[in-house]
């Protein structure tokens, strides 16, 4: 803003109403620059907006399995109305939130505790430091594929080390068990997301000035209180940052629970991403699944904006600076 | 077929290319229009494992002459065919037949130029579909026997019959050529037909104290048998599947389900109009019933049946953990795999297992004995989809006429399957399988009971999602038995509505 109007507190002139320059002229103006950025938007015209206006534009039709998509039936917001009066939806997107919620909670604080174990010097650090990254740089299709096996009900690893010493008398049922399923699901995204969690946390460490921790604990403040009133306030930031691309991510998870139970059993560990592959490639009824698509790309805007205003805070800072 | 373009392009004056060009449409029509090249003389009302090793070995066939009447050998032009072809995984002789036909077609046709790719099982539907939008897709296409009507229906495939290449529809199971009809139309020809057998292990069973020799004879002793084995013995002993979305799970229980006179829709009756829904009537409830019995009241199949496909059931049959199990005729092939990799006790035990292998019929029930009647087809697809715009008619034609003779679709499905065209059985490459492919007779006897899956562009969410969702929501205890039928026919009445 100009401060016109506290200008016309201050001052017997008249007010000169703001020369603000049109959007259009301003872009005249600039117009080397937007020639230089041409291409990247072009680019990205045709291979994120086109999509998404498609997706948007089929989300109003239906495609019966007996005609080609481009005989779509238009339905208007039918598919919307199906999707959020049906059962089904809402207990997807109670697990889809269970999911999200645990997924990003329990990665965040094993990555923040993992992130202030290793911030202190000790031998063999760094060989700790790379294997708490190995979730995080193998395949996660890999990593599923090898979870489903330790986690078989007949013939898991971890099933049979149970039996072994004594804490069961037959093998666990995770996956083949909806009330396990998508719990025993969040431990493995869980495990194969910390690693990211700790590598942020690591990096929003090394901004904790010293000198203040020092001086706290000269003026007799123990390791909770230190942690406390000076690491945590240093790392809300990029805490902020990992909490918001730890849940867009879980939100748009796919990989795990596709390979480990395909949504199942019986649904239990359905999520949204999983029921519109469902939906689009196991029944091909991709006008509901774009409706599907729609409703979970505005939740990933909405959280979108808020990572961008996150990463922005300072330049704003900086700039009314 | 229409042809859409001619792209055989030679040097000669109008006059000699118009001569050309109408000595070949005569041959062609007189190819179309006389009778077949094959005359039928399978008898399928004998159909057992010793009349199919009667007829093997009894009959003859020139393939690149016989297609040669059909289009000439020395046509020039050019073919784009889609397929799944051998894969890694797959036996040598799997790779060696497949290099074979190349060469032959080359052989046979040297101035048509193929263009192929071999794409895998689970990528292929979904690669096609796409390259259909983009009007990209193949002149010819192999798809599983599922696959076709959804195209067909929705307009993309040309028409296409047996008579189309010399053929007569005789040469074929008439459930193959139902599984290509839509709407009173042929769209297709069937390349191999399958059915599954019975696998037991008889050592399994002889320390059960059941007879090692004899598989249950129904669906209910498959359920006692199960019982037993597992209270006797603490392992599984039927290998049941029913994961989600996999095809393995339709295979399996759908056999179980109209042997005991259910069905998805009125597959099983002579005429099946695919207007009625079955899956809610008593014969279905009772399958369902027989499958919660083994799973939640017995306890007797894996406990990983909800997530497992087949593939996860190999492991604990060849490791002696599971006793029974419907399967492919090459699943002996791949217990001889498996055994061959085993190493130290677990060789020891696989080899056993090997040893113990039985192959049977599937059991029956109260209404019938059942099985799903599995394959491929062949198809054409319309010039408007095609990458191009135009299809080679002849050049198409002669591709199908040489994949889908006696000689080729045996040889082609050498491990897992049978040659779609009725007279590969008489072959001597039929009778050097027989010997060759222990059971092979058995699973080959179980065609005549073979029932195709409703011949309805919807039929793969009925197969795929709602016949396993039904399952499962029975077996977890979600729903009662009562509850997941009605409740899987009210989802296919609402996908038979069209929207």
């Amino acid at each position: 803003m100009s401060g016109v109007s506290g200008s016309a507190i201050f001052t017997d002139r008249p007010v000169e109403p703001a020369r603000r320059s049109s959007l259009l002229s301003r872009m005249w103006k600039q117009r080397a620059d937007y020639l230089y950025v041409l291409p990247a938007i072009v680019v990205m015209l045709i291979v994120i907006a086109y999509p998404v206006y498609y997706t948007i534009e089929l989300s109003f039709f239906k495609t019966p399995a007996s005609l080609q998509l481009r005989d779509k039936v238009f339905v208007g917001l039918d598919n919307y109305t199906t999707i959020l009066t049906s059962a089904s939806f809402w207990k997807v997107t109670w697990q889809t939130l269970i999911w999200t919620f645990f997924s990003t909670l329990f990665a965040f604080f094993l990555g923040l505790g993992a992130a202030l174990s290793l911030h202190r010097e000790f031998i063999g650090r760094g060989v700790l430091r790379a294997i708490l990254l190995i979730p995080w740089v193998v395949s996660t299709v890999a990593a599923s594929y090898v979870w489903k096996w330790l986690y078989h009900s007949d013939f898991g690893a971890i099933g049979a080390f149970m039996v072994q010493i004594g804490v069961t008398d037959q093998p666990i049922n995770f996956v083949d068990n909806t009330s396990t399923a998508l719990a025993s699901l969040i431990v493995v995204n869980v495990w194969k997301e910390f690693s990211f969690a700790m590598i942020m946390l690591m990096a929003g460490l090394q901004t904790v000035p010293e000198q203040l921790l020092r001086a706290a604990k000269v003026d007799g403040a123990n390791a909770w209180q230190r942690f406390w009133h000076v690491t945590f306030p240093h790392l809300a930031g990029v805490s902020t940052v990992t909490v918001l691309l730890l849940t867009v991510q879980n939100f748009n998870s796919f990989i795990i629970p596709f390979i480990m139970t395909g949504g199942g059993p019986a649904g239990s560990s359905d999520i949204w991403i999983t029921q519109i592959y469902q939906l689009a490639f196991g029944r091909q009824r991709w006008g509901a699944a774009a409706a599907y698509s729609v409703l979970l790309f505005i939740i990933m805007m909405t959280l979108g904006y808020f990572y961008v205003r996150a990463l922005t805070r300072g330049d704003d800072k900086r700039a009314g600076a | 077929m229409t042809n859409m373009q001619d792209r055989v392009r030679r040097s000669g004056s109008p006059y000699r290319r118009q001569v050309v060009a109408y000595a070949l449409a005569g041959l062609t029509t007189a190819s179309l229009m006389s009778t077949t090249v094959y005359a039928q003389s399978v008898d399928l009302s004998q159909w057992s494992p010793e009349y199919i090793k009667s007829i093997a070995g009894t009959a003859t066939y020139d393939t690149a002459k016989d297609c040669g009447a059909v289009v000439p050998n020395d046509y020039a032009g050019k073919v784009s065919y889609w397929y799944t072809g051998p894969f890694e995984a797959d036996p040598q002789i799997a790779h060696d037949q497949d290099k074979a036909f190349w060469e032959a077609f080359k052989a046979a046709y040297p101035n048509i130029q193929a263009d192929v790719q071999s794409i895998t099982y689970n990528e292929l539907l979904d690669k096609f579909r796409t390259a259909l939008l983009g009007n990209a897709a193949p002149m010819v296409v192999r798809l599983q026997i599922l696959g076709g009507v959804e195209f067909a229906a929705k307009g993309y495939l040309n028409p296409l019959k047996p008579e189309d290449v010399g053929y007569t529809s005789a040469d074929f199971w008439p459930g193959a050529l139902k599984s290509v009809t839509w709407d009173g139309e042929t769209y297709g020809i069937p390349t191999n037909n399958e059915t599954m057998g019975f696998i037991w292990n008889a050592k399994i069973f002889a320390d059960a104290g059941l007879d090692p020799e004899s598989p249950p004879a129904t669906w209910d002793d498959v359920v006692t048998y199960s019982k037993t084995i597992h209270d006797k013995l603490g392992i599984a002993g039927y290998g049941l599947v029913a994961k989600q979305n996999a095809g393995n799970t339709p295979f399996r229980f759908m056999p179980q389900l109209w042997a005991y006179g259910g069905g998805a829709l009125d597959e099983t009756s002579a005429e099946p109009a695919y207007e009625t829904v079955e899956l809610n009537n008593d014969g279905s409830k009772a399958a369902l019933q027989a499958a919660y019995d083994m799973y939640v009241r017995d306890q007797s199949v894996p406990t990983s049946a909800l997530t497992n496909t087949q593939a996860e059931n190999q492991a604990p049959f060849i490791a002696g953990q599971l006793a029974m199990m419907i399967a492919h005729p090459a699943e002996y092939a791949k217990m001889l795999d498996l055994a061959s990799k085993a190493t130290g006790a677990d060789k020891a035990t696989a080899d056993a297992v090997v040893e113990n292998m039985r192959y049977g019929l599937l059991p029956e029930g109260p209404a019938r004995r059942a099985v799903v009647f599995g394959g491929s087809n062949i198809h054409v697809v319309k010039p408007e989809y095609v990458d191009g715009g135009a299809i080679d008619e002849q050049a198409v034609k002669a591709l199908i006429c040489m994949w889908t003779s006696p000689e080729w679709s045996t040889k082609l499905a050498w491990v897992g399957s049978n040659p779609g065209h009725l007279g590969g059985f008489k072959t001597e490459w039929m009778k050097e399988r027989l010997d060759t492919i222990k059971f092979l007779d058995v699973t080959t006897s179980m065609l005549p009971n073979g029932i195709p899956f409703p011949v309805q562009p919807y039929a793969p969410e009925i197969m795929n999602i709602i016949v396993p969702d039904m399952l499962q929501n029975a077996l977890t205890g979600t729903m009662t038995v009562d509850e997941a039928a009605n409740d899987a026919a009210a989802k296919v009445e609402e996908l038979m509505s069209g929207m």
